[in-house]
């Protein structure tokens, strides 16, 4: 018998990579929860001190130019800036003036404190890397004490959840995915609801009844009740109503406060969501 | 020397996915790991091929955060059907080449999508994948991919040429021997 050449032997080559291919594929399938693949765990922990570098660079360079621009009406927008700051001090004032009152009768009726949790800074160096996921990729990990389902959030609002680890990364699913869930409700009215990513960069805020008054402009937050995000986070405003009357839901597109698509540092909340108590997620 | 370079070309293409996505937007559109497969398939060598779509088609997965072995195994089964195909066919003039590429792209556009949907069924539609939601839209998805991966190609197989400029010159020999003499 005569020995297989190598043009003869690739189609036993490429059989059995496929099949093997077959099998991960399948393993990781039914595993969606499963911890980062150790492929993906060397290959970000080696590409991501170089995706930080070029961020750093990227960001000197635009924000060089850009301050530039912004040196142009400088004075007329500090004069309007300086307006805005004394307006904004009295309204900050008169608002740590309720938020005491606010503690105080809290104390009284032996509600319990509102934890405050640690925040860590992150950058976004990648986003979006192909068309079939909604996804950031952020410079901290878990040797910063990073973990699964931690919630990602701006100043404005949130952004998402960490889905996945590295040691020197995270992987971030954004609210807009449609893959994604928030325990939410309008700050209002407090109905509560689900919000569900859409296409374009939006949200739907699901499940409220339609018997609820709803405006546009509303605020909605996060209502604490799925267990990642705790309650009190600003999601976004509520920019259009679809009603129909003969529906039981309200359909009502948000759009996030944060800017989603175009985020550059993020924070991440260090919530353990196995740490949020029913009493912490669910009192008012 | 050579394999070094083609794996230092594999990792490049990868850290440009992951890089240029986030200052790009339009660069959703356009796979790189999958672009430097047929680049090497068209090289005549299903080996090769087989190689070059098992490092760059997994390194993809791991980077974008899907499955795990999805590109793999789409861009193994492509890059092999583009080398045994350019074994018996000139597929080396640059317009054959673009025609390579659209094809690839679609077919790997239809083959990963179909991978999803088998791995997670209907949900995956409309979950996993946001911009398939109807066979219009999808349609319209893998002809923006193969546009912009077709158009990419154009600049990216002209800059490997000028890196692989030695083995360029010596498959034109044989091709030209194999077919025109």
């Amino acid at each position: 018998m005569t020995a297989l050449t190598g043009q003869q032997k690739s189609p036993w080559i490429l059989a059995g990579l496929l099949l093997g291919h077959v099998m991960l594929m399948a393993y990781f399938a039914r595993h969606p929860d499963s911890e980062q693949s150790l492929l993906s765990t060397w290959i970000m922990t080696g590409f991501t001190p170089i995706a930080r570098s070029v961020d750093w660079g990227v960001s000197k360079i635009t924000g060089g130019i850009g301050g530039y621009a912004d040196m142009r009406g400088a004075q007329e927008r500090n004069v309007e800036l300086q307006a805005r700051l004394e307006e904004l001090t009295q309204e900050r004032d008169r608002a740590v003036e309720r938020a005491a009152d606010y503690e105080q009768l809290r104390a009284q009726l032996a509600l319990p404190t509102r934890p405050q949790y640690a925040e860590l800074a992150a950058n976004v160096i990648s986003r979006d890397t192909s068309l079939w996921f909604r996804r950031l990729i952020i410079d901290r990990g878990s040797s910063d004490g990073i973990k699964r389902n931690m919630p990602v959030a701006t100043a404005t609002g949130i952004v998402g959840r960490v889905i996945s680890v590295g040691p020197v990364h995270a992987v971030v699913q954004v609210i807009t995915d449609k893959h994604a869930g928030v325990g939410a409700m309008l700050q209002t009215s407090r109905a509560k609801g689900e919000v569900r990513g859409l296409d374009d960069g939006r949200c739907e805020l699901q499940n409220i009844s339609s018997s609820e008054p709803i405006e546009v402009g509303e605020t909605v937050i996060t209502s604490g009740l799925d267990r990642i995000y705790p309650k009190g986070l600003v999601v976004g405003k509520v920019e259009r109503l679809e009603v129909d009357p003969n529906a039981s839901w309200h359909k009502i597109i948000i759009k996030p406060s944060a800017p989603v698509d175009r985020v550059e540092q993020v924070f991440v909340l260090l919530v353990d969501h196995k740490d949020l108590t029913v009493e912490e997620t669910v009192s008012k | 020397m050579r394999i070094l370079k083609i794996a230092l070309t594999i990792v490049f293409a990868l850290l440009l996915q992951l890089l240029l996505s986030n200052y790009l937007k339009f660069f959703r559109y356009i796979d790189l790991p999958l672009l430097v497969t047929v680049y090497f398939s068209l090289q005549r060598s299903p080996r090769l091929a087989i190689l070059v779509g098992l490092l760059s088609g997994n390194g993809g997965d791991a980077v974008s955060g899907g499955i795990l072995g999805v590109s793999g195994f789409t861009k193994i089964l492509i890059g092999y059907l583009i080398a045994v195909v350019s074994i018996k066919f000139p597929l080396e003039n640059p317009l054959a080449r673009l025609a390579v590429v659209a094809v690839a792209s679609a077919v790997n556009t239809v083959l990963f999508v179909g991978l999803y949907q088998m791995l997670e069924q209907d949900q995956v539609l409309n979950q996993t994948l946001p911009y398939v939601s109807n066979w219009a839209g999808f349609g319209k998805t893998v002809g923006w991919k193969a546009l912009a991966d077709t158009a990419t190609s154009m600049f990216l197989f002209v800059a490997l040429d000028r890196v692989f400029s030695e083995q360029a010159e010596t498959r034109r020999m044989a091709i030209r021997r194999r077919f025109y003499e």
